[in-house]
């Protein structure tokens, strides 16, 4: 063996949300080994859970992850309805789809423009991060608060939609589209982007296998699996839609499914604000009275894969057990295969192609290591090695 | 899938079987003895190739309860593994030669509940921190918080 | 002239701290930055080490795994700098105060300046926040 060099990746990055710790062993340029150390953001919700009732469970898991705010609770909600067999109202499922949907634009629009900083195409950031203030706003409107929605009860939703905060949101995501189209083609079209993401961190489809990963980071590979259409839920069965697949596995692949995903949640979108529009019955929740004992076990597919709820009750007020798991969980070892053989400067963009979620992994991110004592690069300066190549490829192909 | 026909066939490949259990709709749990757990999984994660979840431990009245999930995503069943240990002796084999991605929750495992998965490649603290005292398992019945 | 005056009459740069947090409140900070609140007009900017920094913005519950590390990174910070705990979570612990993983609120570990209530607090909320220290007497 060569000489190995150990780069953290990490510790806090600048401009990603969360903190993060990934330590890379290096020969030379070429990534050997990333090793992952976690439990800084461990908060320790699934104890948590079991001490609340089934009511405030909810208000629990929404605050798992702020982005993905919607699916924890609709992956809860699903699992605590097993158990007594609750079928919702008709409207809720709708009203529940839409807040889904719409989550999954937010999310995957951060997700654009985190990975536009990561390769040094600040303006798509600063774009996307603008065209996602609308969708928050029209949150705003329907949930009353911009993340953590609190939309969710047990056998229904907790607010309704009228008509004209349909036809607000319509007009909305009239004009959202246009947009995305043009952020679309910023990012398709770039000869730069192509050279730099095609080819990078490729996965196939026996890696997600082995590791079962999920979501957009499973799609991309060629696997077929959507959580909406496999095991349906709310009203995701009633509407037409198509589950976005690429067969690559590299990182091109992924932004092309998460960034044609957008356009399907549109479609969605518009079929249940038209759906709510004819519904005439204003009921948006069932009385459920007690959760009787039993299993629960409820999935939904949130913006980065399946997320997947275990519930438990002894038939008291509170679950006995109460398992989380979030997709990046089996997304993130993936990373063993994707960064391993690559370049230190495209380890960034494969880390981020998962769209790693450090607080639903751990439910539990910020480390200060000085114990390597070896040769330490921080992810500023390894935003900026990747920012870097990017110019070079940029020269290449004359731009 | 069919799942009368695959509860017929997992019968009679695996007689050790003790129960299986429609809990829910789509969701299947199947009560196994402890040595029949590689050898099953095996046969759902590679030759049924189904996808692998998640591993759920918890603390119950007949001793550690640990439930494999994995998912069959053409039908949309989730089909459980469940596994009783005694509080006794709380050892289980690890799942790890079968299925890559469980080393993360077996390690987590180890920290919550204090189960020892046997043959583990890397069997170290995942979650809590350097300081955390060595025999304390929060999510264990007896766990008594400490008030500060 | 307060000391206050003195050391943060320039453009204050922004050193973000996620101790153990949803991302909720983390989202929102880079909202900030982003075209529609624009927090760069004033020449305010994430920096990407605690020693440039003249603001820490912490997020989360300190766990008891960041504990040390929250400290070391305020004692590697050039003083004077504002503390400001963002979210319920580091002014009180918030939901997950019960937790067994939970080291006590911020001003436990280190001193606060600016307290943002909210789960999370809107970006307007923030801002205020900073303006409303900034102007205090």
């Amino acid at each position: 063996m060569g000489k190995k060099k150990i780069v953290p990746l990490g510790p806090y990055h600048p401009l990603l949300e969360e903190p993060e710790f990934f330590k890379l062993y290096c020969d030379g340029e070429i990534v050997k080994d990333i090793v992952w150390e976690t439990g800084y953001n461990h908060r320790g919700i699934e104890k948590i859970c079991q001490t609340k009732t089934f009511e405030q469970v909810f208000y629990v898991v929404e605050r798992i992850c702020g982005i993905c705010s919607t699916s924890h609770p609709f992956a809860y909600a699903n699992a605590v309805e097993s158990i007594p067999g609750v079928e919702i109202p008709l409207r809720a499922k709708y009203i529940r789809s839409i807040v889904g949907e719409l989550e999954r634009i937010h999310s995957h629009l951060l997700w654009v423009g985190l990975a536009g900083h990561f390769l040094g195409y600040n303006t798509v950031f600063m774009w996307a991060w603008k065209y996602r203030e609308p969708i928050l706003d029209m949150f705003e409107i329907i949930t009353g608060n911009r993340n953590s929605y609190a939309m969710f009860t047990i056998g229904g939703v907790r607010r309704d939609i009228s008509d004209e905060k349909a036809n607000q949101l319509k007009k909305v995501l009239e004009d959202f589209l246009p947009k995305l189209d043009l952020l679309v083609g910023a990012v398709m079209d770039d000869p730069v982007l192509h050279a730099r993401l095609k080819n990078v961190g490729t996965l196939t489809a026996e890696d997600i296998h082995d590791f079962g990963a999920v979501g957009p980071t499973a799609r991309a590979s060629g696997v077929d699996i959507d959580i909406r259409r496999d095991d349906p839920y709310a009203a995701y069965d009633l509407v037409d839609w198509n589950v976005i697949i690429a067969q690559a596995g590299d990182v091109f692949a992924k932004a092309e499914v998460r960034l044609l995903e957008m356009y399907e949640s549109a479609k969605i979108i518009q079929q249940c604000i038209e759906a709510l529009k004819k519904d005439n019955n204003d009921e948006i929740k069932v009385k459920v009275k007690d959760i009787p004992p039993g299993t629960g076990i409820g999935r939904a597919e949130a913006p980065r894969g399946e997320v997947f709820h275990y519930v438990k009750s002894d038939g008291g007020n509170s679950p006995v057990r109460h398992k989380i798991r979030a997709p990046s969980y089996t997304c993130i070892p993936t990373f063993r295969r994707s960064c391993v053989g690559g370049t230190i400067s495209d380890a960034a963009i494969c880390t981020a192609a998962v769209d790693p979620c450090y607080c639903c992994t751990e439910r539990m991110a910020q480390v200060y290591d000085h114990s390597t004592g070896k040769k330490i690069m921080n992810a500023a300066e390894l935003i900026k090695l990747s920012q870097a190549k990017t110019r070079e490829l940029r020269k290449k192909v004359k731009l | 899938m069919d799942i009368e026909k695959f509860n017929e066939d997992i019968k009679a490949k695996f007689p050790s079987i003790k129960t299986i259990e429609v809990i829910n709709i789509k969701r299947l749990m199947i009560y196994i003895p402890r040595e029949l757990l590689l050898k099953i999984a095996d046969h759902l994660f590679n030759e049924l190739g189904m996808r692998y979840i998640i591993v759920t431990a918890m603390d119950s009245k007949e001793g550690f309860e640990i439930i494999y999930h994995f998912s069959d995503d053409s039908s949309g069943w989730i089909i459980n593994l469940n596994v009783i240990i005694p509080r006794e002796k709380p050892e289980i084999e690890s799942l790890t030669p079968v299925i890559y991605g469980v080393e993360w929750i077996e390690r987590e495992i180890m920290d919550i509940l204090g189960i020892k998965f046997l043959d583990h490649p890397k069997p170290e603290r995942f979650i809590f921190a350097e300081s955390w005292p060595e025999c304390e398992y929060p999510y264990r019945r007896d766990y008594k918080q400490e008030k500060e | 002239m307060g000391l206050k005056d003195k050391f943060f009459k320039k453009s204050l740069w922004l050193f973000h701290l996620s101790a153990g947090s949803c991302n909720n409140c983390d989202i929102e900070i880079l909202d900030c930055l982003t075209p529609k609140f624009d927090v760069e007009r004033f020449g305010m900017k994430l920096v990407g080490s605690v020693r440039h920094a003249d603001v820490l913005l912490v997020t989360g519950i300190v766990t008891k795994k960041t504990k040390k590390r929250v400290l070391e990174i305020y004692e590697q910070a050039p003083k004077p700098i504002v503390v400001v705990a963002v979210g319920a979570c580091p002014c009180t612990g918030g939901i997950f105060a019960s937790s067994y993983n939970f080291a006590g609120p911020l001003d436990k570990v280190i001193p606060v300046d600016v307290y943002i209530p909210g789960c999370p607090p809107k970006p307007e909320a923030m801002l205020a926040g900073i303006v409303k220290f900034l102007n205090k007497k």
